[in-house]
């Protein structure tokens, strides 16, 4: 998705930030260091954050102020964060949650 | 990282009342240390912003004011740092936080709410958002939510949002209504929500003025919005406002990629035959706003149900104090309004607990009562107000926590 | 709307078809249902759905207050690793 780079009413950012290069699922892409991992992906088009634990049905971004855990995904060396909240790093290795191999409870699933 | 000594007050939550508090207190001698999850200090402040009187309002700017005034009064702020529970420690509060533990005498809690969803099929898929991440990521990130979106429920947060998202060059499909369904009861038809609409019909420039009041003339007379309120809609600030069209589904394999309309009579039966699809590649879902109080819920605050109010409100007095020692609330936390209220009350709970700590000394009565009288003037000259009659509710909710206190209070006495 | 198989709680993909079956085999009230179906009991602990089973739950029996049962929040509220148990910090 576009980037604003000079909002209209708040202006352009105050702080500049620093392009810095990460992984998602093995793929290669560009963010801006210290933003929300959440807003580095979605700027790249990368919507599907997650897949549901047990149906492996996709999941994005929900409420990005760290309330609802659906953008929960995994950096290498830092486990499952919270993607809304976690400010991107160079050289991150981010995958998405995984839908989980066995069956948790053995619901019927909608 | 955690001081040899507790801090006087720890707020958790900075935003407008949670920073407003910090200087207040502060600026009294208090030692203030603010903490937040969110990665910057400012709350939803640093995405808000509308038009008042010809200028425009930044929720930034008076945050960064505050922040301002927090460094040069030596407030300790930490961001990124998440609260997970709250004990009482002999006289002091233990907060458990994602880096440590951290002690103090009084805690304030301005952490302000949580947002409603308006469930329909498909609301599980990416690209579907409440519509607060939607301001976050275009107003804070500066990341467009989407290139097209839908805005699903009709009220004071969507209006204010849908604004704030266009302006900021996001394309905006239209404002349409959730549709009546097992949850969302008959506030979701035209009627109610053109009557939510009202409350908002000072934000000019709206042509919710003009028609406000024939709207209001008529409401109550079956059909009136079929003749006051056409198909395609009414535009406000750019946006369509389609008062007689409900979200059925959103619809997308992986993602979104369109949503299903249909026309709704006044009483917000669908029409049969009005389906149509809308391509959109976000939704943001507007249902409205609840305290959010977890945190008060565990140091072991009761809770009154407030409808206005927003949901089930921690206890507390008109001086922001709750039943439960040395814990204090402000913000939307106590009912949902806009941020200038949430200011005031900050300030407010500030001079209370200054008060209770003993710093005002003799004059301690006359600067809370001011305190409390400048929340009550804020309220009342308030833009935005997200529900009419809010003082009446306030006063309300007030003589129910008293009764509750004065009721707990006897059966302890005799107890 | 075709709400049989329409999601309430997302992180538990608990179904609205799912509360109505809870509450037809005798669970009345918010709690009951959740403790049936495991809505409001996944991994944002009831932050998104809490407020829709609580409606939910309202529009079945208008007449019992609200007051009275509220679903309970319990620590911790926020997510805590067993790194950082280990640690001791927490």
């Amino acid at each position: 998705m576009d980037r604003i780079e000079n909002h209209p009413i708040l202006g352009p950012r105050k702080s500049k930030r620093e392009p810095v290069d990460f992984t998602f699922n093995g793929e290669k892409w560009a963010g801006l260091k210290g933003e929300p991992i959440a807003a580095a992906l979605l700027a790249v088009g990368i919507r599907t954050l997650r897949r549901h634990e047990e149906s492996g049905s996709p999941r994005g971004l929900y409420c990005s102020i760290g309330h609802c855990m659906e953008c929960r995904l995994n950096v290498q060396g830092k486990g499952t964060v919270r993607a809304c909240l976690t400010p991107l790093e160079a050289g991150m290795c981010i995958s998405e949650g995984e839908r989980l191999p066995n069956e948790i409870t053995g619901r019927r699933l909608p | 990282m955690t001081p040899a000594f507790p801090f006087d007050l720890l707020i958790v939550g900075a935003g407008p009342a949670g920073l407003s508090a910090a200087v207040e207190a502060a600026s009294r001698g208090l030692c203030v240390a603010v903490v937040d999850e969110f990665p910057e200090p400012g709350g939803r402040m640093l995405g808000q912003f509308h038009e008042e009187k010809g200028h425009w309002w930044v929720g930034r700017q008076v945050a960064e004011q505050l922040l301002d005034k927090c460094s040069a009064l030596g407030v300790k702020i930490r961001c990124g740092v998440s609260v997970h529970s709250i004990l009482r420690s002999g006289a002091e509060w233990v907060l458990k936080t994602s880096e440590g533990s951290m002690q103090a005498r009084n805690v304030l809690l301005a952490t302000g709410s949580a947002e409603i969803p308006h469930p329909l099929p498909g609301w599980t898929l990416p690209g579907v958002m409440s519509i607060g991440a939607a301001q976050v990521m275009a107003n804070v990130h500066y990341v467009k939510p989407g290139r097209r979106g839908l805005i699903i429920g009709v009220n004071v947060l969507a209006m204010a949002i849908s604004r704030e998202l266009s302006v900021s060059g996001v394309s905006i499909a239209g404002i349409v209504l959730p549709g009546i369904g097992p949850i969302t009861g008959k506030e979701a038809s035209p009627k109610e929500s053109l009557k939510e609409l009202m409350g908002l019909a000072h934000l000019a420039p709206s042509p919710l003025m003009r028609i406000g009041g024939k709207a209001a003339n008529a409401l109550g007379m079956a059909g009136f919005v079929s003749r006051f309120i056409p198909r395609s809609g009414i535009k406000i600030w750019d946006i369509p406002l389609r008062l007689r069209t409900v979200a059925v589904s959103i619809n997308g394999r992986s993602q979104v990629q369109s949503v299903t309309l249909a026309d709704v009579n006044g009483e917000g039966a669908v029409i049969p035959g009005s389906q149509r699809e809308e391509l959109v590649d976000f939704v943001a879902i507007a249902g409205g706003l609840y305290p959010l109080a977890e945190l008060a819920s565990v140091a072991g605050c009761p809770f009154v149900y407030a409808e206005e109010l927003g949901g089930h409100v921690p206890v507390h007095d008109e001086q922001m104090r709750t039943p439960v020692e040395g814990l204090y609330v402000a913000g939307n936390i106590t009912g949902i309004e806009s941020a200038l209220v949430a200011m005031a009350q900050g300030r407010l709970a500030a001079a209370t607990i200054s008060g209770d700590t003993g710093l005002l000394g003799q004059h301690h009565d006359q600067e809370v009562q001011e305190a409390m009288q400048d929340v009550r003037r804020v309220r009342a000259s308030a833009l935005i107000q997200f529900r009419p009659g809010i003082q009446e509710a306030r006063d309300q909710f007030y003589r129910k926590c008293g009764r509750f206190q004065r009721e707990k209070n006897g059966i302890k006495e005799e107890g | 709307m075709n709400t049989s198989n329409l999601i309430v709680c997302r992180c538990e993909e608990v179904t609205l078809e799912q509360l109505e079956e809870a509450y037809q085999s005798g669970c009345c009230s918010a709690r009951q249902i959740k403790m049936k179906t495991r809505a409001t009991m996944g991994a944002c602990q009831g932050r998104v759905c809490r407020q829709m089973l609580d409606a939910w739950v309202h529009l079945k029996n208008p007449q019992l207050p609200r007051d009275a049962e509220q679903l309970a929040y319990r620590p911790p509220i926020r997510p805590v690793t067993f790194g950082q148990l280990a640690k001791g910090e927490v």
